[in-house]
């Protein structure tokens, strides 16, 4: 029952995956979905290796579309999340004309660094960080977590009684 | 129909009272704002509780305003929705003794005369309470088994005197580490002691026993394990008990209140009346309910022609710190030990509850000790700076949060000292923000004596050599006058004296005949402790004193 909730507002959300318009010196330079620029990031953040749950396993940018719908979170944070992929993008093409996802690993990695020096830069990071790791290590009933892998990588033991159901 | 008593708030002020009255057959409502939840509504759902804030109100619908007095003497004002800053707890049947962590302490006998036994402080307005630590000793008792406390009267400096040996409840089991911890203490000569908890170690009182989850604050108790006011007195009482009904006004004639109107969640009006009212609505919401009761009897608010309510708000002063403890530095039988989940720590030192300062005696505190709290989504954001403060990603992140969550552990401390009151901390009604309700939102006008921090950075003194001994690293203090939102008291204190004081001895009204404020409002200073059992132990006193009214 909750599944399915969860994919009709997966569905319903349009916040991420409406289409955002980066400009390059004044001109349209193209366009880009925030969720595609968001999945690149967590692959950034969190990359996929032997050491640690696979992204996905984390499932971080489903988490992230169904828990944007939240009441808890506020316009300013969901708008802060979008205009964050805005200027990320704008960083991208300022420095090497490209779109973010269109950058080699290391150039992406420069641009992360550039912009965690930043007031804005940092908070953004830390705000898709955080999601992420909610994905990775919440209870599995809000879509990440899968097979509890968060969990297992850090030998953490769950409080019980476990949730019935998500908090949307 | 008319009640005998109407209760406003179920915490751990207004419930013994419903307890003890309807248990001898008076009729008694009480009135919750929150929804009423049970053991089979909790769960230990990180996401909804920690990051979500399921338990408090959203604060685009109810906020605080606070208006913050700066080091250089101006005003900052802050609008909580604004800033994301909530003085909210537990907004549900229990309060927020639901979410506390159950760390229970007695005050001390010193911590009733304050201004007898360490003077005037300048800049603050110290008294001694109209009551003494020996009328309340019977209450603190009784909490101890109809609550239930568990622990271990362990003989130390500042051990108050006790009616009866040892605690009804014996110590919940803790994790081996403490050993290690309580061998430091004895090597730097430190009194360690037991933290006694308001947590039953095995089924009793028709709740059942702790599940050793490590998951007690912010948390709602599942087993019933925890003292909460719902688990431990509502659910065992026939008080009628109406949820989700915000009181927006008290009425009352010269005398006496002669009505409660509340708002239930479609926003229709409903009115209550009793003989007596008994208002425990948490600190800052009681104080802000008499300041929005105006009437021509009580132009200034109810029980406020002194202009005395909400006056000399406190928190509780003091912080926190941290050491982690490696598994480098142990055996392989130390770490499993050290690893086990669940287990308690439960260890407080009160050496310095009071100490001096050259020739002058100084009102300390009390520093408890635990393991940090098993949120792995809180544990593993921490991971995200580095030493320097910069955020770290990629692998670096991952082998970092690794290895300190798997072998590692963190051994908290929390300070608990006296915030002075003083007449720049208080509550008053915010003119232009109102809440969901179209009621005035109450204002917290916010100032930390500078006395606070001082002791405060005196008790973390200790409190750091011992995770220095006991070779914890990455040790971290934090003390701060930030008022923490879970331990806040005063605004109507009680006094002999009705132009300084809004409550008498019995915390009745000065002004009114049958208005009776039992949360932590009535505490004209704070003592050293959390407050949740000297709350419980006076409201089962002034339980006594209802009684007798209306015996009589």
């Amino acid at each position: 029952m909750t599944v399915i909730k969860s994919r009709r507002i997966f569905l319903k959300n349009s916040f991420l995956s409406s289409v955002l318009l980066i400009t390059y010196s004044g001109e349209l330079f193209g366009a880009i979905t925030p969720i595609n620029t968001i999945a690149q990031v967590h692959k950034d953040l969190f990359p996929d290796n032997k050491m640690a749950p696979n992204q996905n396993d984390i499932n971080a940018s489903y988490y992230l579309n169904s828990i944007l719908n939240h009441s808890r979170i506020t316009n300013d944070r969901k708008r802060f999340i979008r205009n964050g992929v805005k200027w990320l993008n704008e960083e991208s093409t300022l420095k090497y004309r490209k779109m973010y996802t269109k950058l080699s690993s290391t150039q992406r990695q420069t641009i992360l660094r550039d912009i965690s020096k930043t007031n804005w830069g940092e908070s953004w990071l830390d705000i898709i960080m955080t999601y992420l790791l909610e994905a990775m290590l919440g209870d599995p009933i809000y879509g990440g977590n899968r097979a509890e892998s968060g969990w297992k990588w850090l030998k953490h033991t769950s409080g019980f009684p476990r949730p019935k159901k998500a908090f949307l | 129909m008319k009640y005998d008593i109407c209760i406003i708030g179920s915490g751990a002020g207004g419930s013994p009272i419903a307890y003890e009255l309807s248990n001898i057959g008076y009729r008694v409502v009480v009135l919750e704002k929150g929804p009423y939840l049970k053991e089979e509504d909790f769960s230990k759902d990180e996401v909804a509780i920690s990051r979500r804030d399921l338990y408090a109100p959203l604060l685009k619908d109810e906020q605080h305003v606070i208006n913050q007095y700066e080091e250089d003497g101006t005003v900052t004002r802050y609008e909580g929705s604004e800033y994301s800053w909530s003085f909210w707890n537990g907004s549900m049947v229990g309060g927020s003794s639901n979410l506390m962590s159950g760390y229970f302490h007695r005050l001390k006998p010193n911590d009733f005369r304050l201004k007898s036994k360490y003077g005037e402080i300048s800049g603050a307005n110290i008294v001694d309470w109209p009551i003494s630590y020996e009328d309340l000793e019977p209450y603190y008792t009784k909490v101890e088994s109809i609550i239930g406390v568990s622990g271990d009267a362990k003989k130390h400096k500042f051990l108050e005197p006790r009616s009866t040996k040892n605690f009804p409840y014996q110590m919940l089991e803790v994790n081996d580490a403490t050993k290690w911890f309580d061998s430091t203490c004895k090597e730097l000569g430190y009194e360690s002691f037991p933290t006694p908890r308001a947590i039953l170690p095995y089924a009793s009182l028709n709740r059942d026993g702790c599940a050793y989850s490590n998951f007690c604050g912010s948390y709602a108790c599942a087993t019933g394990a925890k003292g909460s006011a719902r688990a431990a007195l509502l659910q065992k009482c026939n008080a009628k008990i109406i949820s989700d009904a915000f009181v927006y006004k008290l009425d009352s004639d010269e005398k006496r209140v002669t009505q409660a109107y509340y708002y239930d969640k479609d926003m229709k009006s409903h009115i209550v009346e009793a003989k007596i009212f008994v208002l425990a609505a948490q600190a800052i919401e009681s104080s802000r309910l008499l300041l929005n009761s105006k009437n021509n009897y009580f132009p200034n608010g109810l029980a406020n022609n002194n202009n005395q309510v909400g006056k000399n708000l406190i928190f509780s002063a003091g912080g926190n710190g941290e050491g982690r403890i490696r598994f480098e530095n142990l055996t392989k039988e130390q770490q499993e030990a050290l690893m086990q989940p669940g287990l308690f720590f439960n260890r407080s030192l009160q050496d310095e509850y009071e100490y001096k300062d050259g020739d002058r005696k100084i009102k300390g505190g009390t520093v408890d000790f635990l393991f940090e709290h098993a949120n792995i989504i809180n544990r593993a954001k921490k991971e995200i700076y580095d030493d320097n403060g910069s955020l770290i990603w990629g692998e670096n992140l991952q082998k970092k949060m690794f290895k300190n969550i798997t072998t590692s552990r963190v051994l908290k401390f929390e300070i608990f000292n006296d915030w002075l009151p003083t007449d720049y901390c208080n509550v008053i009604i915010d003119d232009k923000v109102k809440d969901k309700y179209g009621v005035n939102v109450g204002a917290i006008n916010l100032y930390s004596h500078p006395q606070d921090v001082k002791v405060g950075e005196y008790l973390a003194l200790r409190a750091k050599k011992i995770l220095q001994h006991m070779g914890a690293e990455d040790i971290y203090v934090n003390i701060s006058s930030a008022p923490p939102p879970n331990l806040v008291a005063g605004g109507c204190r009680f006094g002999d004296d009705p132009k300084i004081s809004v409550l008498d001895a019995n915390c009745k009204a000065h002004e009114l005949d049958n208005l009776y404020v039992t949360d932590a409002s009535f505490m004209p200073t704070g003592g050293s402790v959390p407050y949740t059992w000297s709350i419980y132990a006076n409201s089962f006193r002034v339980s006594d004193v209802i009684k007798n009214i209306l015996k009589s």
